[in-house]
């Protein structure tokens, strides 16, 4: 999605990115990020909270009336829950014997040739 | 006032990602990264503006297996071109073709990755102008020069077909 916001934004077209993955929008560069420090799949608010949703929305409104230049990012103040510990579980691969990651390459494997066969179908 | 736990700051996905296909047995995929950022500057105030929503959530695909709430990674359910649905209902879109976190939240709300409710209330409250009529999906294409070369230049075609001042993009 950044890749996006870049081309419109290289033909004048103001955009804002919603999103959880700070490093990788950062890493790409964009014009302008909302950031929200939630488990990817939330880069518009919490689930069943239409207050969060309003807020994260309106936020996002804010940077762009007000970035005043490129690679502007604002973080959420809203929190996912007080205990931060469940960013310790993405892709974490101490708690996996190898017989599991075994399994989990095997697994790859199979998603990879369906996304190859449905690539090449479209 | 006592500090923050120190894995409380966003979470690094690289390295994580690239940790997790090196122990699989794979070599370290190469994220796009750019030195110039391009900036247009807001030409006319939010209350005039029509909003263009760009997401990256797919269409309901009968027969591709389980796409709902909490569903594995549906690498089936995925799309290569870029589509467009009506903004003024709210069309059936899903997130299962995508590596949201599994563990901890379950895409059961779909306001979470597609703010479209929110954008109609936004109209209605006149904080912004419009929608465009329609919304586009932007396919997640492993292949970075297939986004840049295809599907952007498609996106931007349809935004400026729909007369968008600005475009929202909401990765899922």
């Amino acid at each position: 999605m950044s890749l996006v916001a870049r081309h419109l934004e290289a033909d004048g077209l103001p955009t804002v990115i919603m999103g959880c993955a700070k490093d990788i929008v950062e890493y790409c560069g964009v014009p302008r990020f909302l950031f929200s420090d939630f488990p990817l799949g939330n880069s518009a608010g919490r689930p069943n909270d239409v207050e969060s949703q309003t807020a994260t929305l309106e936020l996002a409104f804010r940077v762009l009336e007000t970035a005043p230049a490129a690679r502007t990012t604002v973080q959420s103040p809203l929190r996912w829950r007080d205990d931060a510990s469940w960013k310790l579980d993405f892709s974490d691969l101490s708690k996996l014997t190898p017989e599991e990651i075994a399994e989990r390459r095997q697994e790859f494997e199979v998603v990879k040739a369906v996304a190859k066969a449905k690539r090449e179908d479209a | 006032m006592a500090f923050a736990a120190e894995h409380d700051v966003p979470l690094p996905y690289m390295q994580r990602t690239r940790d997790y296909y090196l122990r699989l047995g794979y070599g370290a995929y190469r994220w796009a990264h750019f030195e110039d950022v391009p900036f247009a500057p807001l030409r006319t105030s939010l209350a005039r503006a029509r909003v263009a929503l760009v997401t990256t959530a797919a269409p309901f695909q009968p027969g591709v297996g389980d796409q709902g709430p909490g569903a594995l990674y549906n690498a089936a359910a995925k799309f290569y071109k870029v589509y467009s649905e009506p903004t003024d209902t709210v069309p059936d879109l899903r997130i299962s073709h995508v590596g949201y976190d599994r563990v901890h939240t379950t895409a059961e709300d779909p306001n979470t990755w597609l703010p479209l409710t929110q954008l109609q209330h936004a109209v209605k409250a006149g904080r912004i102008g419009a929608l465009t009529p329609r919304l586009h999906g932007a396919p997640t294409n492993r292949s970075q020069r297939v986004t840049m070369d295809t599907d952007a230049p498609e996106l931007l075609r349809r935004c400026r077909d729909d007369g968008a001042d600005v475009a929202l993009l909401v990765p899922s």
